[in-house]
């Protein structure tokens, strides 16, 4: 006991160490706690807002058959207050898909809400959200024609005329909704069925007597199997099960943030156990004397792990109490803004998981350092080498395990590689390959910690040689790292486990990228589309020629479509000229090539593909009407054709199948580039439209692209946020070991000093020093980084390009060493402030 | 004590050190006036405490006295900024330390040339292939510090410290860590320096054997002036630090 308080007390009097050696430790703590708390905040705030069973809802039936006769029954029932008939159904608006859901309206039991205009009271009659009415282009008081009823074949009937009476709001707003009274949605569809019932009791009714009673209503309901009896659960359960589902989700989130964290806290164990090292080392000549006066190595070593334990505790405690700090004054914060959110309160159990963690790592990471300082030879205490790191092999023992890992990553590689998918396999399940992905990656990872030490001097060799040209600062500053490549490269290994992350995301992104381009070069093939808002009603001519001489418009081009039959199945095409639309460049073909399309030659999707069995070179029989017309394939896509038909043909072809003169739609570009341009060409669009009489739509489809695009850059910037964490720790990392090794590197540097180093060069070079971390990092970092990231781009299966974003790479590299070189400025300062006299007589 | 005119290559006038303050302050230097000629190998030396390592320190400007003057040639030392000093470190002065003090990831000739590196001057290679010779170390100088032996590492820091013709060469002790043979030669290596190059040398030593090597001895004790021998012999030195020893 008295060895750990000789060392307490040594530490006591510099607590600043202390903080240096658990700064990482202490980063991480804040982290994980602050993510614990912003979860809570986030499901607080999820579950505040609107449920989408109403509070007043005291029994739910469903999960069976219901039809209005048991809600007539249900009514019926003593106790009974209320009770409302829930159902939706699909219906099609020209070509647009409508929900049309069955609400009250008003009342207790309603899940909307009037905003503008009346709730329909009759058949005919719909409500609308707002963004519905902005999106299917309909007015309040206008009536359109919707097509609600279906055929027992699935055919389509002729359409029922709706009135749009008023706007509502709901829980959420996706653009296709509409509501009506449940007895006026019943009569307008024609059938009886209902999807659940909600029920509300009277006050001071017995809910379960009342339960009893609804389960005999039930019991009895008429052609009703036993297993297709409905269900009765209480609104509180019901609630609850949405609560817990809607939490869920945000866990699922979390759990996908905790991976990373998780990465970040390996990181922090690997920088705690190197600056354990460097603390100990430099106590050497104490420990030396410990032992000398007889403590033994166990008891010297059971007192550092000690020390390293209460270091763990005091920064757990210090980040998790900073977390709670923060957690706390985000609500406050953003109150001022006007926005609220929830308290995050204050998880006890997660406290203490955050403070446990933080000394199972510390303890974890001074295991192997308290080790080796306690084997130090008494006779230690009277020689003066205080560095650790000075040798410079690895032994054995360490070669061979980090041989062994890496061939491991190789051959798990390897079996990667051999099994990747073919274009466009079937049945393919990406996850296990991406599981062996990133289990080659970890062994990797784990033979560059073992055979770090000998990597360092061919890593600064290959990425570190302008700095080594720049003068006798940067080869004293190359030689200073290389001269203790254990200690450059627990570092380093830090730094390059960050960049490996980092250059996985933006390699992964870009192909993302070009995936993401080509899907909406697919579905958004230039910046605008015109249609007709009717069923039927075509573009004019003449309208395509008054869009053709507006300078603001470019690449206009029309198209027509076509219902037709190939054998049994009925199809749609269209005759869009494909290279008439700049985007289409982008698509991608699984066979063939869209350029060949022209008279008697047609490209078809891939599902049409499927369905006929036709392949390129193959011959296909198209009938329309009496028409019929024989084409040849000469492109096959993966999904659909543009504009979502099953063939595209030439307009030729189109016209011998008897399509009509009159086009289904127009797409364009706008001129100009930029918002600007964009708002000029739909302005012109608009204009065209309305001055021939205003019966089209216009959609921006570039709206939609650059909403594509926006989550894709969204998800990235979110993922290297994640990954932020672990280059932080990193950083903290290249700068708590540099502040370390300044101290024991004291008398070098007097030396230096007394030859005639000038206070900024020796800056400089410490500086420098730190900045070749960030080097050997980066560089391994990206060597590992972008190769792991292209087999898990192909290992996907998504058929994604491989591609290399050289510039981000670069920017990647040299931000990092900045970061690095800036790490080391501090401990420079005060490296360069002492008096050369003073570093001599160190010892 | 005889007073150096202005020929004097290095000289203290009235130097004063304090280290600490209030109840713990060490006057390591109590007033000290001292010179030392051109062309000449004095040893500086005194009872342990007595102030010597000190007064080499200010004199070379490692460390700023607390009043007085050093004198390097017409300069005074304790009146530059660091900037002046680390380019008189750099260009007027040569070391040599006790404990070596190389630098352990360069080679011999990396560490020789290190200093007129730092000063981005080219080494005159005449005088580094003759220091080399004459020290005996032309065949090591592709080794590494901890591939040397320590009279060699010696000889390596004094080629270090004469390769740049500095006006004045410090030296704390540079025996005190070999043994005697190598101490012998590092020795007559320094008092040849002053016949054939024409180089001063200011050396700290406690032991007679090696300040018999010099010509002039200078006595310190408590932080003052003590005494001097000239043409000094290990009798003579001996002798006067046994008189020390007794008048205290």
């Amino acid at each position: 006991m008295s060895v750990l308080r000789t060392q307490l007390a040594g530490v006591s009097r510099r607590p600043t160490r202390l903080l240096l050696t658990g700064l990482a430790v202490l980063v991480v703590s804040f982290v994980v706690y602050a993510t614990v708390l912003a979860q809570e905040i986030t499901k607080r705030s999820v579950l505040d807002g609107l449920s989408a069973t109403p509070a007043a809802v005291d029994l739910v039936v469903r999960e069976g058959a219901l039809t209005t006769t048991e809600l007539a029954a249900i009514r019926k029932v003593d106790g009974v207050a209320e009770a409302v008939g829930r159902f939706d159904t699909g219906a099609q608006f020209g070509r647009e898909y409508l929900g049309i859901t069955a609400d009250p309206g008003s009342g207790p039991l309603a899940v909307t809400s009037l905003a503008s205009g009346t709730f329909p009271s009759g058949p005919g009659e719909i409500a609308v959200t707002q963004r519905t009415l902005e999106r299917l282009g309909m007015q309040v008081g206008a009536t359109f024609a919707v097509t609600l009823r279906y055929d027992k074949d699935g055919k389509p009937l002729p359409p029922t005329p709706l009135k749009v009476v008023g706007v509502v709001t709901a829980k959420g707003d996706f653009g296709f909704q509409a509501y009506a009274p449940q007895p006026a949605l019943t009569k307008m569809t024609g059938g009886n069925e209902l999807g659940q019932i909600d029920v509300r009791l009277q006050p001071g009714a017995d809910p379960q007597a009342v339960r009893q009673q609804l389960d005999a209503v039930l019991a009895g309901a008429k052609n009703a199997k036993p297993d297709e009896r409905a269900k009765v659960a209480t609104g509180a359960e019901v609630r609850q099960a949405e609560a817990e589902a809607a939490a869920s989700d945000v866990n699922a989130v979390f759990a996908a943030i905790g991976m990373f964290i998780a990465i970040a806290v390996v990181a922090a164990g690997l920088v705690a156990t190197s600056t354990f090292r460097i603390v100990f080392a430099q106590r050497m000549r104490q420990l030396a004397l410990l032992r000398a006066v007889g403590a033994g190595r166990g008891s010297v070593s059971r007192s550092l792990a000690a020390e390293g334990a209460l270091t763990g505790l005091a920064t757990g405690l210090t980040g998790a109490l900073l977390a709670l700090g923060a957690g706390h004054l985000v609500p406050a914060v953003l109150g001022l803004f006007d926005k609220e959110v929830a308290s995050p309160g204050f998880p006890l159990p997660a406290f203490a998981g955050t403070v446990a963690l933080a000394v199972v790592i510390t303890v974890l990471a001074v295991i192997a350092p308290a080790a080796a300082a306690a084997k130090v030879s008494p006779l230690e205490a009277l020689r003066s080498a205080a560095t650790t790191g000075a040798r410079r092999d690895i032994g054995k023992l360490r070669w061979a395990t980090g041989l062994l890992l890496a061939l491991g990553a190789a051959l798990v590689a390897g079996i990667v590689v051999l099994n990747l998918p073919a274009r466009d396999a079937k049945d393919y399940h990406p996850e296990p390959m991406l599981l062996a992905v990133v289990g080659s990656g970890a062994l990797a990872f784990f033979a560059l910690i073992a055979l770090g030490p000998a990597l360092v001097r061919p890593a600064l060799a290959l990425f570190g040689w302008p700095i080594r040209r720049a003068g006798a600062l940067g080869r004293l500053a190359a030689g200073g790292v290389g001269g203790a490549p254990r200690r450059a490269a627990a570092v380093s290994v830090v730094v390059a486990l960050g960049v490996t992350l980092i250059a996985g995301v933006l390699v992964g992104g870009s192909s993302l990228r070009i995936l993401a381009d080509r899907e909406t070069a697919a579905s958004a093939p230039a910046d605008f589309e015109l249609t007709a808002t009717e069923t039927g009603a075509v573009v004019p001519a003449a309208m395509v020629e008054q869009l053709r001489k507006r300078p603001e418009l470019t690449d206009v081009a029309p198209y027509r479509r076509l219902d037709v039959k190939v054998g049994d199945q009925e199809l749609d095409i269209n005759d869009l000229v494909v290279g008439a639309v700049p985007e289409l460049k982008k698509i991608d073909v699984t066979a063939g090539s869209l350029a060949d399309i022209g008279p008697g030659r047609v490209a078809i999707s891939g599902f049409t593909a499927e369905v006929t069995g036709l392949t390129v070179g193959g011959q296909v029989q198209i009938n329309a009407g009496k028409r019929t017309a024989k084409l040849r394939v000469v492109a096959v896509l993966p999904d659909s054709v543009p504009l979502g038909s099953a063939m595209t043909v030439d307009p030729a072809d189109l016209t011998n199948l008897g399509g009509s003169a009159q086009y289904s739609g127009v797409l364009a570009d706008a001129s100009a580039d930029g918002e600007q341009g964009r708002n000029d060409g739909r302005k012109a669009i608009t204009d065209v439209q309305a001055a021939a009489g205003g019966k089209w739509k216009i959609d921006v489809l570039a709206d939609k692209r650059d909403e594509v695009n926006e989550q894709v850059t969204l998800l990235l910037v979110i993922a290297l946020g994640l990954i932020g964490l672990t280059v932080l720790i990193a950083v903290v990392g290249v700068g708590t070991t540099t502040a370390l090794s300044v101290v024991e590197r004291a008398r070098e540097s007097g030396m230096l000093r007394a030859i005639g180093l000038s206070r900024g060069g020796l800056r400089a070079m410490l500086t420098t020093e730190s900045a070749l971390y960030g080097v050997i990092g980066a560089g391994i970092g990206v060597v590992l980084g972008v190769p792991y990231a292209w087999l898990a781009v192909k290992a996907l299966g998504v058929n994604a390009p491989l591609t290399l974003p050289f510039w981000q790479l670069a920017g990647v590299f040299v931000v990092l060493v900045l970061l690095t070189a800036l790490a080391g400025v501090l401990p420079a300062r005060r490296a360069a402030k002492v008096s050369p006299v003073a570093a001599l007589g160190t010892e | 004590m005889q007073m150096q005119d202005a020929m004097a290559a290095v000289a203290a006038v009235d130097l004063v050190k304090v280290y600490g303050s209030g109840d713990t302050a060490v006057r390591a230097l109590d007033g000290v006036t001292v010179g030392f000629s051109r062309a000449q190998f004095t040893a500086i030396m005194g009872p342990s405490g007595s102030g010597k390592s000190t007064l080499m320190h200010c004199l070379a400007g490692l460390d700023t006295a607390t009043s007085g003057q050093a004198l390097l040639g017409g300069t005074d030392l304790t009146k530059q900024p660091d900037r002046v000093l680390t380019k008189v470190r750099r260009e007027r002065i040569g070391f040599v330390f006790q404990s070596f003090n190389l630098l352990p990831q360069l080679t011999a000739e990396q560490n020789i040339l290190l200093p007129l590196e730092l000063a981005g001057r080219k080494p005159d290679a005449r005088l580094f292939g003759h220091l080399t010779e004459v020290l005996g170390i032309t065949g090591r100088l592709a080794h590494r510090p901890s591939e040397l032996s320590g009279g060699q590492q010696q000889r390596v820091a004094l080629a270090r410290a004469l390769v740049s013709r500095p006006e004045v060469v410090f030296a704390d002790e540079p025996t005190g860590n070999l043994d005697s043979r190598s101490g012998h030669e590092v020795l007559s290596f320094l008092r040849n320096s002053v016949r054939e190059l024409g180089q001063t040398i200011v050396m700290v030593t406690h032991d007679p054997r090696a300040a018999a090597y010099a010509d002039r001895v200078v006595l310190l004790a408590d932080g003052r002036v003590a005494g001097e021998i000239d043409r000094p012999d290990i009798a003579s030195v001996t002798d006067a630090l046994h008189n020390l020893a007794v008048a205290r």
